[in-house]
């Protein structure tokens, strides 16, 4: 088996394509037999839709690479699925509304709110999925976890409504957009290789100073995503340093005093 | 694409990809240990492969390669480095040649001769004409890779494209089937293959006629883009443990400057690097989810237990077989030595404590949920109200420290004493780094 077989070429992909062709090779099968049979699976399918799927794949081989692979450093997998997925999605392609009443962190639930649903991410630090929708009273861009959604209704828009929460969803994203600069501190250039890596889930770019041999990462990212960028930049210590952006600068002057606080009072009662 | 070519334009798109936009085309080219003119060439081609695999998305979605990979995962999930596995180089006639034969036997079973005559008529004037035996090499190929298969019966034998797991399904169905192998080539391992299928669903919906919309419901976020790159040496590490024998490869350590080696047989690479050789039995591989990286874990006669980025490997070649009995040794004292590994680290052992401080003024417990969510086999020891203690046995401390680290002033370490002083030590350096600096009057 070799992901690098000449019938995924590009030119292959793109003449298939002009003539609405596809196709199938077994690799592509067997990883989805061996996929199938995680227990995400059972929430994909109507039954029916599984069954067929197994008898097309009964005589592909198993997709044994995955055997030698340990995985280290995973959160727990909360969740791959979520039954909602399948009814959400259709929702958002055929532009509907949803009126959902979202249980609260803090105990009680909000009843019933209306809102245009725009796009479902999954996160893979907390290993689940949310739904990103517009609000109707007020008007705001929300996030909800699937899982504290406690009950689900659609209703119909008009096509413009639909259409325009859709075109706004860029433009509210890019308002919520923030930027950091963070320097790779020079006497750990040599450890740049894993410094850029741990920040290669953020939309960011390097700059490199010939004079000085300084790097430096420009990272993008939306407001509500500073406590993870914070906790990567924590995660490797003194390898970095936050140059630009107030509020990152703040968190780590209020971070490293409250922590030498920690330890020197108990320091004292020794 | 020659192994060599391969291995070089790994290295460049994990450069780009990591620090796209830092390098001038000179530094660029210097770090990989290739000329300018390389740089440029290779830059070339893969702008043609990546313009190419775009057809149909919209201008937002395309990405400009000189400037590095940015991603703004609200606007595409897929993964653009993908493109490096549709890489391959491949004549213009022979690629005419296979897409026309793969298009025409999905509409219907045909023999050699009959696609002979259909190239005939289809292929443009000028080409030179396949002969049967280009023909009977192309079906033996198609059917080696599962694309299409041999129908029982007479002879001539007649073929038939293997695409029933698209054109079996409704409509419905078939978008199911797209969620499903989105969902799990992004959050699982391996994913190439998943990818790979996931364009050929994209492809086929799009063929019934639902569009982008249909396919771009869903997004996901803190992905480690540059991991699909590192899967490429994944089945040749696979083939060898499956068969018991050694793998031999060209090291370059990702901390060296240069990062990719090239052999001086090839008069286009002009700056020569060395790197180290080594032999080892490959045993497993890890995946590392806190940086996105993969390791190649392996024995080796003279060193024991040796670990490698899998992005520093270059040039694998498989070797001699050992037996079944020395593989399950191997294979099981490596297991046993990595059971304690926060990620790699088969050092001495330690057993760390440390105390994790509820937030203040928040019900929900995140400094809790995340300490189990993350904290792999550690447990939690003691409970109060305001703290509760997290106690692990792990091998070596620098894997797990920055783990701990990452909590901030939620986190306070016990045990061992002497990790307890280098968190003082290192909070004390941290603070001077946000210090403001003093003016003199």
């Amino acid at each position: 088996m070799n992901p690098f077989e000449k019938i995924f070429n590009y030119q292959i992909m793109s003449r298939l394509d002009e003539t609405g062709s596809f196709a199938v090779s077994s690799q592509e099968r067997s990883w989805l037999k061996t996929m199938l049979r995680h227990e995400a699976a059972a929430g994909a399918f109507t039954q029916e839709t599984l069954s067929k799927l197994e008898r097309l794949l009964t005589d592909e081989e198993d997709f044994r690479v995955k055997d030698i692979i340990m995985e280290k450093g995973r959160g727990e997998e909360r969740q791959v699925y979520h039954p909602m997925l399948r009814k959400l999605r259709r929702l958002i392609v055929q532009g509907k509304g949803v009126k959902i009443s979202v249980a609260l962190k803090h105990g009680g639930s909000h009843q019933q709110q209306a809102g245009i649903p725009c796009k479902l991410e999954y996160s893979m630090v907390k290993r689940e999925w949310y739904l990103l929708w517009y609000g109707t009273r007020p008007h705001a861009l929300r996030s909800t976890p699937l899982r504290s959604i406690e009950s689900l209704e659609e209703y119909e828009l008009s096509p413009q409504q639909s259409a325009s929460a859709k075109a706004r969803l860029a433009e509210v994203l890019e308002k919520r957009m923030r930027t950091a600069v963070i320097e790779v501190v020079r006497a750990y250039n040599s450890e740049l290789s894993r410094i850029v890596s741990a920040f290669s889930c953020f939309d960011k770019t390097v700059s490199f100073d010939d004079n000085t041999g300084v790097y430096r990462l420009r990272v993008k990212h939306l407001a509500d995503e500073s406590e993870f960028l914070l906790l990567k930049i924590r995660f490797l210590g003194l390898r970095v340093r936050v140059v630009e952006g107030d509020y990152f600068i703040r968190r780590m002057m209020e971070t490293t005093s409250k922590a030498l606080m920690r330890y020197q009072a108990d320091n004292e009662e020794e | 694409m020659a192994r060599e070519s391969f291995d070089k334009e790994i290295q460049f798109l994990r450069l780009l990809a990591l620090t796209g936009g830092a390098y001038s085309r000179k530094q660029f080219a210097d770090r990989l240990g290739i000329s300018v003119h390389t740089y440029d060439k290779t830059l070339r081609y893969l702008k043609d492969i990546l313009s190419a695999g775009q057809q149909g998305l919209t201008p937002e979605q395309s990405a400009e390669l000189t400037a590095g990979f940015r991603y703004n995962h609200y606007e595409s999930a897929d993964p653009l480095l993908l493109f490096l596995y549709r890489a391959k180089s491949l004549k213009e006639t022979e690629s005419a040649r296979l897409a026309l034969i793969m298009a025409a036997l999905r509409k219907q079973d045909l023999a050699a001769n009959d696609l002979m005559e259909l190239c005939g008529r289809e292929l443009p004037a000028d080409a030179a004409l396949p002969d049967e035996k280009t023909i009977r090499g192309d079906l033996k190929y198609l059917e080696e890779v599962g694309v299409v298969k041999r129908i029982d019966g007479k002879r001539p034998y007649r073929y038939r494209a293997r695409t029933e797991l698209i054109d079996q399904l409704t409509d419905d169905e078939l978008i199911d089937l797209y969620d499903y192998t989105d969902v799990l080539a992004n959050t699982q391992l391996p994913s190439v293959q998943g990818y790979l299928l996931r364009d050929t669903l994209k492809k086929a919906l799009r063929a019934r006629g639902l569009g982008p919309e249909t396919t771009e419901t869903h997004v996901y976020k803190y992905h480690y883009h540059s991991r699909i790159l590192d899967e490429a040496h994944l089945y040749a590490i696979h083939k060898a443990i499956e068969s018991r024998r050694k793998l031999t490869f060209l090291y370059l350590s990702p901390k060296r400057g240069t990062r990719y080696a090239s052999k001086n047989t090839n008069p286009l690479f002009e700056t020569q690097t060395t790197g180290v050789t080594e032999t080892i039995l490959p045993l497993k591989v890890i995946y590392d989810h806190q940086y996105g990286r993969w390791y190649l874990v392996g024995h080796n006669a003279r060193q024991g237990l040796m670990k490698f980025r899998m992005e520093g490997l270059t040039g694998l070649e498989e070797g001699a077989q050992v037996s079944e009995e020395e593989f399950a040794m191997r294979l099981s004292h490596a297991e046993e030595k990595l059971r304690h590994s926060w990620v790699i680290d088969t050092m001495r052992s330690f057993r760390v404590v440390a105390r994790f401080y509820n937030p203040e003024n928040s019900s929900h417990n995140f400094v809790k949920a995340r300490v189990l969510a993350q904290g792999q086999w550690g447990e939690i020891t003691e409970e109060t109200e305001s703290f509760f203690q997290f106690e692990i046995t792990v091998n070596g401390l620098t894997e797990i420290k920055p783990w701990l680290r990452s909590f901030g002033s939620s986190c306070e370490v016990l045990e061992p004493r002497w990790l307890r002083h280098e968190f003082m030590a290192e909070w004390k350096e941290l603070q001077a780094y946000y210090e403001p600096v003093r003016e003199d009057f």
